[in-house]
């Protein structure tokens, strides 16, 4: 104690010293060891030594003394305690007993285990068994009981020893032969050494990666033995959960030495994630901070995982970007920062992550890492054009301009940068090159605003691919909207000549015929139409399903229509016996002469509900095949929806898909609610048009998608790779991720796992319990915008564009 | 995880890197003796094996583990042998 302090303590018991007898002065001690202030306590003592000398004055001082000790050896100050120790037996000499078990305990702690070994060597009985528990406790190096001279070489605690001593070095040293740990089976489970023993298999288990048997031999050690003092330490280099409180510096640098930075990984990563469901930037920025340095040491491929993974992570948790963008690394290599910001930008905000790609490619293209033109520019540009979104007025209502024009307007003033221009984006593709997919990127483009110039793309296409199918098939499409059927049909021939099993060059001509018989019958050319409707019946197609139907109604149109009254009148009277059910007669009858200005009267009035239902559903199927739009009367649906329960499979799911074509989500829903009563191999398909069809449902979102899920799993068990297919599109609509490759997008964001036969089971069954109708929104209208919709906030991203090309 | 990690290929390994790299690691984790390792494998090359594949993964990915303790994956499983004196200093510390 310093002489200050000595003054401090002494001098306050000074002041008191004058008017305190034994008594007090014990109180007082005894006051001040209870509250853990051993110095003072000390001090205290000696000054009633002083004051009032004699045999109670000693004790007190010697108790005083015991309890600094203590504190001492608490401390892990053991020689201190040693020094102590003597000093007072010297002074006290008469107390010297009291004081032989601290003695013991520092001798013990300074490493000098030579007196309880001594005494070991002739104790017996219970006095054995406490020296050796006291030696299990207190021996940290199996060393000094094997090195030491007291013990003779044929003592089993020395052998144990000797032998523990051995296999920790080489334990800890390198990869132990097979059987090094033969030796430990000899020392019994009694031995002070058997906790030694687990904990060398432990440490083998723990080198050899065998986690499990790490954990269940440590906990095999007694927690008061010595060796269980690394318990801990190895717990926490499996990663095991429990251990909570910070590790001392000794331990923190055993582990950065055993386990390397990715220590500091295992222990910040559980923070960090804490931080992020938290939103606490702050601390998510301090684990960040630690994390950044270890995985920069790693692989390029690593390094950039975790980069995507946190960027994802920190835009998904709505957190500010430019903090953590601060702390990446700023080579000029990085440009994976802004390519995985870019990334992680487009769940959040289209426009800006479509400025961080731009600012990629230039960089990109500037720095070398990618060339000015070839499939990885093409690529990203056309990333970048599929991130505008689908409606022309989102883009419109984002930059406050009432159309196209005025959006270039902008672009071109310097107002908005150059990659607003999709068009220009797909053009500036189409030059790195052209290929296929961008070419189909510029006609989906161009197709709904300017079909001249999606005709043109598809003719630049038509010319550098000459054996590709596709833009033929596009010009024709394009021809029949445009009424020249007889440009389509001969665009149809090219095609057939290049691909005749392509299932649109299939159907194509089957379709531009009966279009072309059409418009001769309402173009009163009543010949030319029958001519076309022999070539229809010609085609492999002309037999299908209810296709005769049709063509025999269009015979019967084209004869009415060419004045023909008694062909006509004999066609009507055959068009009843062919078409026997009176509602599908009805519907198709409707239907043709809609299409070629005929009036038709109707007749099926009064029709039963099982051939009202089975017109129906032939009806669906029929204008399905026929990819013809086609209406039907309300009271018809009515009866129908519910007329259900007598329907087949077939029929039911034929209904299922004309409700979706009928703008009629009710008669879907209530179908496929239908079709999931039965148990019939379409019960994948029911799903499928369930899941689809709640999506259209206002608030039914988990539903859907509880439904297309199971309905997946099931179309995959039935192999029906098409519903798989479908079922996955619908899920995809479902996640704003729009521009990823489909690659990225599935292993993303479809996990691709099989679902359990209960998620499937319990998907049915709840299904199958749902009769009521969801609430489906009515039919959207033609979009009336009336106010404008402020600029979305970018505050948020503030700067943020800066700091990445500050990056660059 | 990164599919170029899991083989580990660089970004530039054209179609033979990925085809011997992935017959390499088949022998290391073959499907009857490591199926989980396998599986691994199997997807990496999957994601790998074409060019248009490749050049998908180098400009839009890699695909970000699905949360941030997921990270943990991509610890290195190395544990160093440092022989025993910083295990003995641990041992040697006191008790808290």
């Amino acid at each position: 104690m310093s002489k200050r302090e000595k003054r401090k303590h002494g001098g306050a018991a000074m002041q008191h010293g004058a008017a305190l007898d034994m008594a007090a002065w014990r109180a007082r001690v005894e006051s001040l060891l209870a509250a853990g202030q051993t110095r003072a306590a000390v001090e205290a003592a000696k000054q009633c030594g002083k004051q009032c000398p004699g045999p109670a004055a000693d004790t007190l001082v010697v108790l005083a003394y015991q309890a600094r000790i203590q504190a001492l050896i608490a401390s892990g100050l053991a020689k201190e305690a040693q020094a102590l120790c003597e000093v007072v037996s010297e002074r006290f000499p008469a107390c010297r007993d009291r004081l032989v078990p601290l003695v013991r305990r520092s001798e013990l702690l300074t490493g000098n285990f030579e007196p309880l070994l001594r005494e070991l060597l002739t104790a017996e009985g219970p006095r054995q068994r406490e020296l050796e528990a006291i030696l299990s406790r207190e021996l940290t190096d199996p060393a000094i009981v094997a090195d030491s001279p007291i013990l003779p070489h044929e003592h089993s605690l020395k052998r144990a020893a000797g032998a523990v001593r051995d296999l920790f070095i080489a334990v800890t040293t390198g990869p132990l032969p097979a059987g090094a740990l033969a030796p430990l089976d000899s020392i019994p489970r009694r031995s002070p050494f058997a906790p030694w023993k687990l904990l060398i298999r432990a440490l083998d288990a723990f080198y050899r990666h065998a986690d499990a048997d790490v954990l269940a031999n440590l906990a095999g050690i007694p927690p008061e033995a010595g060796p269980a003092r690394l318990a801990p330490v190895l717990r926490r280099l499996v990663s095991a959960e429990g251990e909570t409180t910070p590790p001392s510096f000794t331990v923190t640098s055993l582990l950065e030495k055993v386990g390397g930075p990715w220590v500091t990984v295992m222990a910040q990563l559980p923070q960090l994630s804490q931080a992020l469901a938290a939103r606490d930037e702050r601390r998510a920025l301090a684990a960040v901070r630690a994390l950044v340095p270890v995985f920069d040491g790693t692989p390029a491929a690593t390094r950039r995982t975790f980069l995507a993974t946190l960027l994802q992570q920190w835009a998904r948790h709505d957190l500010p970007p430019q903090g953590l963008l601060r702390l990446l690394p700023r080579r000029a290599k990085d440009l994976d920062v802004v390519r995985l910001s870019a990334i992680a930008t487009e769940r959040v905000d289209w426009e800006v992550a479509l400025e961080l790609w731009d600012q990629y490619l230039r960089a990109a293209i500037a720095t070398g890492a990618l060339s000015a033109t070839g499939p990885a520019t093409a690529r990203v540009l056309l990333h970048m054009a599929a991130l505008f979104p689908e409606e022309l007025e989102e883009i419109y209502d984002l930059f406050d301009v009432d159309s196209g024009a005025e959006l270039q307007k902008l672009i071109q003033s310097g107002a908005l940068p150059p990659c607003y221009d999709r068009g220009q984006l797909l053009a500036r593709a189409r030059t790195a090159e052209p290929a296929p997919q961008v070419f189909r990127a510029l006609i989906a483009h161009y197709d709904p605003w300017d079909p001249q110039r999606a005709e043109g793309e598809a003719e630049t296409w038509r010319r550098a691919h000459p054996q590709d199918v596709e833009p033929v098939l596009y010009l024709a499409r394009a021809a029949e909207r445009r009424g020249a059927l007889r440009k389509a049909l001969d665009l149809v021939a090219e095609a057939e000549a290049l691909n005749r099993v392509h299932p649109e060059v299939r159907q194509r001509r089957f379709r531009l015929l009966l279009a072309s018989a059409e418009r001769r019958i309402k173009d009163g050319r009543a010949l030319l139409a029958l001519a076309d409707l022999e070539r229809v019946a010609q085609e492999p197609r002309a037999s299908e399903g209810d296709l005769p139907a049709y063509v025999f109604a269009l015979r019967w149109a084209a004869t009415t229509r060419g004045g023909d009254a008694a062909a006509a009148t004999e066609l009507e009277h055959t068009l009843a016996t062919t078409i026997e059910n009176p509602v599908l007669r009805e519907l198709v009858v409707s239907a043709v002469a809609r299409a070629v200005g005929l009036s038709s009267q109707p007749s099926s009035a009064g029709a039963s509900p099982l051939v009202a239902l089975d017109g129906l559903a032939r009806a669906c199927e029929l204008f399905r095949l026929l990819e013809r739009p086609f209406t039907a009367p309300a009271a018809l649906l009515t009866q129908v929806e519910q007329a259900l329960e007598t329907a087949s499979a077939a029929q039911l799911y034929a209904l299922c898909r004309g409700g979706m074509a009928l703008g009629r989500p009710a008669l879907t829903y209530l179908a496929a609610g239908q079709g999931l009563m039965q148990d019939n191999p379409l019960m994948h398909r029911f799903l499928l048009a369930r899941g689809q069809v709640l999506q259209a449902a206002l608030w039914e979102q988990g539903r859907a998608q509880a439904c297309l899920r199971a309905a997946r799993e099931l179309a995959a068990r039935a192999r029906d790779m098409d519903a798989v297919r479908e079922a996955s599109a619908a899920l995809a609509t479902r996640v704003a991720w729009g521009g990823l490759p489909p690659i990225l997008r599935g292993m993303l964001l479809e996990p691709e796992e099989s679902l359990s036969p209960d998620y499937v089971t319990t998907v049915l069954t709840t299904e199958r319990q749902h009769h009521a109708l969801p609430r489906f929104p009515r039919e959207k209208g033609a979009r009336k915008r009336t106010t404008r919709r402020p600029r979305r906030s970018r505050q948020r991203f503030d700067g943020l564009l800066d700091l990445l090309e500050g990056n660059l | 995880m990164n599919p170029f990690a899991v083989l580990g290929l660089d970004e530039t390994a054209d179609d033979d890197a990925v085809r011997a790299a992935y017959l390499t690691a088949l022998r290391q984790s073959p499907p009857d003796r490591d199926p989980e390792g396998f599986r691994r494998i199997r997807e990496a090359y999957d994601a790998l094996r074409d060019h248009e594949r490749r050049l998908a993964l180098r400009l839009f990915g890699p695909p970000p583990l699905a949360d941030i303790e997921a990270l943990r994956e991509l610890a290195s499983t190395e544990r160093r042998y440092v022989g025993p004196g910083p295990w003995l200093t641990v041992l040697r510390e006191p008790r808290r």
